[in-house]
């Protein structure tokens, strides 16, 4: 392995459990037919206790750095359904690999070298691996969850969303994923030998070419020829019909007729009833089941492919049923391969493509996928070598194994090329094909076509024995005559008091593993105490939220019922919410920010983890008083710094309960009086901001007192004088007075008599002794570069703030023209004589 | 039912409450893991557990959640009720203090959730006869006047921790089947939890349907 690959694969190693190890990866892989064609995927192969998936990663660097730059967009379970395989394209130095997991196909562009073989044999022997023991892939489950949202693909939907919930609260996320039901099928049939025994039924497999001929005969030499019926029969035709008609609109009169003959012609000693019926075009493929075992059949479905003309017509090609009898799956195909002696090959790629192509929409979807497939039909494999004459002799010499040795079906068998892992019985009877018609005569005709075993019955699957196989001779309607077999098969018959222990255990332990799936995280503290809260002095608290579960855990601080958010307004949470993946922490940052007048701040968090359990986190803390949230009222009423006034004085003159002392408040006072005399010609005086200590100077010189001068620069001072009106606790003009002042902005008259009649004492001697400061910094406009307009927009919106801080200031431009009247008119009349 | 044979046909929400310490988080433990918590730490919070039980053949998921006992986290807990099908309420029968409280208790149980949820009153550590403090009379008559289910129970031994999540169950179902239980009036116990839209009420409201047709 490269060294550079070796840092990757460390990296990408931390993306898992420590049990599960990677075992290789391929880097620089980029997927075929993306909206964008970048290579930074990284294919990766885990393993965790000899069972073993292929990862699709997406790095968000070209070379991850952390795992963290790396997110999961797919996971393919390397058990049977998996298969992969490579295609050149030429010219060029990379190949495609393709994976295939059940009906979803994966495409990937990799450079041909080193890398890319030693990824591929991985591959081959982890398969390998994971199917000769009984894999489990329970581990996967959790990666689901994590997988990129847009990139699941349906089979991994949420289970339960077609539950009926009585109260639909809380699913683990790691868990909503998981399909349930297949998880417990899977795990059911791996425990299948401890609920289950074998039952042997009969199993009656018929195939007859009829070349276009009506029915006219009856069916029971062929059908019913064993002394007991069996307990299911499938009954595959070819070419029932061979008109246009049939061909081009896929419909035939005959399909009924026929289907009657069947059921006429099947052994009278038993009912039966049919479970399927599919045909194309001139293939037919019936089952039907013994009656009293139909209440055992289940999942029916059945699919057609069509290999004929342009590779897709229905004149040849196969159609399939598959069932599940009690517990095991069956897969019944018949199929009409391609003509001619010399179209061996063809023969070939019919039967893969049949394989290939043939899909159930159920699980299992493929032909291969089933315990047992009984596979018949006209395979029209021909005898090769042999001259028509030869033929006949060796037949009259009843030479049939010699002649099977020219037979193309088993020379190709034997070379691998079709039919790979099936079995056939031996063939004792005579080839059944070309008959001249109503005889037992091979073709006379000019063509002469030399006689031909076309018609066969192949198996596979365990515990699968043959009983017969045979050709029938007496019908003698078709050019070719029927074949059938009868087998003994095990089919799996469930104990039902077994089966309900093996499934409530199972159901138990995924129940455990739901539990063990939720999402786990530790915090460092669940109580938070801060130091002294100071008013707009910020104060930061950490915790930190440890992911100690085995899922990705998705965290949220949620509100409490009637709340209106998850936190009060004098804290912040960040990030809020987020998700830690197992193994990994996330520092969550409190802070406090003091904007309100309080004696204490209090408060419960609830850390909710989406799917899991919520945590309280208590968070608390003293809290500073300060002039600066107080309300005008009781600021006149302190004679001292308010850190200086003792308890019960502070407390009468918040419940306005002690004498008024002073007509402005003294904090107002000192910082206009500041101002005034510091700060009239200073330019931009409210416009530039100020340090932060510089305002926590000002701030504690204001609260505590003391015999130093106003500590800053003018600038400063005037910041907090916005800051001290922005934040007193109620604006100068109080909230519910806003929309009359607004409304009568335009005249002056109407102000000033809205201030003398609906303004208290406190407020409106504030107001006044503002604004004529204001216009006090108007006389020095040259200086300071101040105009009306722009302080009475500026102070509008401080003097007639909106109740809910950082509003969209729609009536900012009435606030301004109200202001406007008191700084360009004589204002002294409205001071109330004391 | 319209779910296959693997799947359960109904989620119940649970709630466990009652004064901190009396062992609501044991018996949470002992149902779901069937093991005994010795030194189990206090609960700051609410923990979350699920386990599939079957009750008259029918699957049904418990997912339930276990609630902080300690009186400052009272206020909290109570977003936690809403919803509930089954309340589970503990008391320690080794310290009165617990059984004095559970009046109060009873009182958010009925004031938060709906009139069918059904109640279970636990007289938890029964294992502790020596240290009694609550006589099992006492408590019976208790429940009886105040129409609660009742056992006294151990989480250490396991003694009627089942039955008691299970006899909840099995009284919940029949107030369904009986249509005491307003299915639709159920689901909109409100979600705590403001990311999570009612996003399978559709979903819910057509099941709930089927299934009064189907019993
Ligand atoms: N002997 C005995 N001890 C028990 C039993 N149940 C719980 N305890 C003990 O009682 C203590 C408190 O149990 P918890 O389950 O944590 O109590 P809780 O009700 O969840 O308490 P909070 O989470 O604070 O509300 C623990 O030390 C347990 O070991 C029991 O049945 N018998
Ligand atoms: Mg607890």
């Amino acid at each position: 392995m490269l060294p550079a690959q070796q840092d990757v694969l460390n990296i990408v190693q931390a993306k898992f459990l420590a049990a599960e190890v990677v075992k290789t990866i391929h880097l620089n892989v980029s997927v075929v037919d993306g909206p964008l064609e970048n290579d930074n995927r990284i294919l990766t192969l885990v393993e965790y206790n000899k069972s073993f998936a292929l990862f699709v990663l997406v790095s968000s660097r070209i070379q991850p750095i952390s795992f963290s730059d790396l997110s999961i967009e797919s996971v393919i379970p390397l058990d049977q359904n998996f298969s992969f395989e490579t295609e050149p394209v030429s010219g060029q130095n990379y190949v495609i690999l393709i994976i295939r997991y059940k009906q979803n196909k994966y495409e990937f562009k990799i450079e041909i070298g080193k890398e890319s073989c030693n990824f591929a044999a991985e591959i081959i022997h982890a398969k390998e691996v994971s199917l000769t023991g009984a894999s489990n892939f329970t581990w996967l489950e959790k990666y689901f969850g994590t997988m990129n949202q847009a990139n699941r693909n349906s089979e991994t939907s949420i289970s339960d969303q077609s539950d009926f919930v009585l109260i639909r609260e809380g699913m683990a996320q790691g868990q909503a994923s998981i399909n349930r039901e297949s998880m417990l099928k899977y795990q059911m049939k791996l425990r299948e030998p401890e609920f289950t025994q074998k039952q042997e039924f009969t199993i009656f497999v018929g195939t007859w070419n009829v070349n276009g001929q009506p029915p006219s005969a009856s069916l029971k030499s062929w059908l019913s020829v064993d002394e007991k019926p069996p307990d299911l029969y499938a009954i595959g035709f070819q070419e029932i019909d061979l008109s246009k008609e049939a061909f081009i609109f896929n419909d035939t009169p005959r399909e009924a007729e026929w289907q009657k003959c069947v059921m006429d012609g099947i052994h009278p000693n038993a009912k039966y009833r049919l479970v399927a019926l599919a045909r194309l075009v001139g293939m037919q493929l019936a089952v039907m089941v013994n009656n009293q075992h139909y209440q055992y059949v289940k999942n029916v479905s059945f699919d057609t492919v069509g290999t004929g003309l342009l590779g897709k017509m229905g004149n040849k090609g196969g159609v399939a049923v598959r069932l599940e009898l009690h517990n095991t799956s069956l897969c019944f195909v018949n199929c009409h391969l391609a003509a001619h002696v010399e179209e061996y090959e063809r023969r070939n790629q019919d039967y893969k493509d049949i394989n290939a192509r043939v899909n159930f929409r159920k699980n299992p979807q493929a032909i291969k996928d089933h315990e047992q497939i009984y596979w018949l039909g006209d395979l029209n494999y021909r005898i090769t070598d042999l001259t028509n004459t030869q033929v006949k002799t060796l037949l009259q010499r009843n030479e049939i194994n010699t002649l099977l040795r020219a037979d193309q079906l088993s020379q190709q068998r034997e070379r691998g090329n079709v039919l790979l892992d099936y079995s056939e019985g031996d063939i004792t009877f005579q080839p059944t094909y070309k008959f001249d018609l109503h005889s037992d005569i091979y073709d006379t005709s000019e063509k002469a076509r030399p006689p031909a075993w076309t018609d066969r019955i192949l198996w596979r699957g365990k515990g699968i024995h043959q009983i017969s196989y045979r050709s029938h001779m007496d019908l003698k309607i078709s050019d070719h005559k029927p074949v059938s077999a009868l087998f003994k098969s095990e089919i799996s018959v469930i104990d039902q008091t077994k089966f309900r222990k093996v499934h409530e255990d199972l159901l138990k332990k995924m129940d455990k593993h739901e539990n063990e799936f939720l999402p786990q995280v530790m915090i460092d503290q669940t109580e938070v105490v801060f130091d002294l809260v100071k008013f707009r002095e910020p104060q930061a608290r950490y915790i930190i939220i440890a992911n100690t579960g085995v899922v990705p855990a998705e965290f949220e601080f949620i509100k409490k019922l009637d709340e209106a958010s998850y936190c009060k307004d004098w804290l912040g949470i960040l990030p809020f919410c987020g998700s830690i993946n197992p193994g990994e922490k996330c520092d969550v940052k409190l802070e406090v920010n003091l904007e309100t007048d309080l004696e204490s701040i209090y408060d419960i968090l609830v850390l909710h983890l989406k799917g899991g359990k919520d945590m309280f986190i208590t968070v608390t803390g003293n809290c500073q008083k300060s002039c600066f949230t107080q309300s005008l009222s009781s600021l006149v009423r302190i004679r001292v710094p308010i850190m200086q006034s003792n308890p019960q004085q502070y407390n009468l003159a918040r419940n306005n309960q002690s004498p008024i002392l002073y007509s402005v408040p003294r904090e107002l006072w000192l910082l206009v009086d500041h101002l005034y005399r510091h700060g009239l010609k200073t330019r931009d005086l409210f416009e530039s901001s100020a340090l932060h200590e510089e305002l926590i100077r000002i701030r504690d010189w204001m609260d505590f007192g003391s015999q130093d001068p106003l500590p800053g620069t003018p600038q400063a001072v005037a910041e907090t004088f916005v800051l001290f009106l922005s934040y007193i606790k109620e604006p100068i003009i109080p909230f519910e007075l806003q929309d009359v002042c607004v409304a009568a902005a335009s005249n002056f008259q109407n102000c000033r008599q809205l201030l003398i009649q609906k303004l208290n004492d406190i407020h409106r001697t504030a107001f006044i002794y503002i604004c004529m400061f204001l216009q006090e910094l108007l006389k020095h406009s040259n200086d300071n570069g101040y105009d009306a307009k722009t302080l009475a927009s500026l102070f509008g919106d401080i003097l007639l703030r909106d109740s809910i801080r950082n509003a969209k200031p729609q009536a900012s431009r009435g606030k301004a023209n109200f202001m406007y009247n008191f700084l360009v008119n004589d204002l002294s009349a409205l001071l109330i004589p004391k | 039912m319209s779910t296959g044979p693997y799947n359960y046909s109904y989620i119940f929400k649970y709630i466990i409450i009652g004064d901190m310490g009396v062992g609501k988080s044991c018996l949470l433990h002992q149902f779901t893991e069937k093991k005994f918590m010795a030194d189990c730490p206090h609960t700051i919070g609410v923990e979350f557990g699920t386990r599939i039980i079957e009750v008259s053949g029918q699957k049904i998921k418990l997912q339930i959640w276990d609630t902080a006992g300690q009186e400052r986290f009272r206020a909290v807990t109570r977003s936690y009720y809403r919803g509930a099908a089954g309340a589970l309420m503990v008391y320690d029968i080794t310290r009165r203090s617990t059984y004095n409280h559970l009046s109060s208790w009873l009182t958010d149980t009925r004031n938060l959730t709906n009139p069918s949820t059904v109640i279970f009153l636990i007289g938890n550590k029964c294992d502790l006869e020596g240290q009694r403090d609550v006589t099992y009379e006492e408590a019976s008559k208790f429940a009886e006047e105040n129409g609660l289910l009742f056992v006294e129970a151990s989480a250490k031994t396991g003694d009627n921790v089942e039955e008691a999540f299970l006899e909840t169950a099995k009284k919940i179902y029949q107030s369904i089947q009986d249509g005491r239980l307003d299915l639709n009036a159920a689901e909109s116990g409100v979600q705590h939890k403001p990311s999570q839209p009612g996003r399978n009420n559709l979903s819910n409201d057509q099941q709930a349907n089927k299934d009064n047709c189907a019993c």
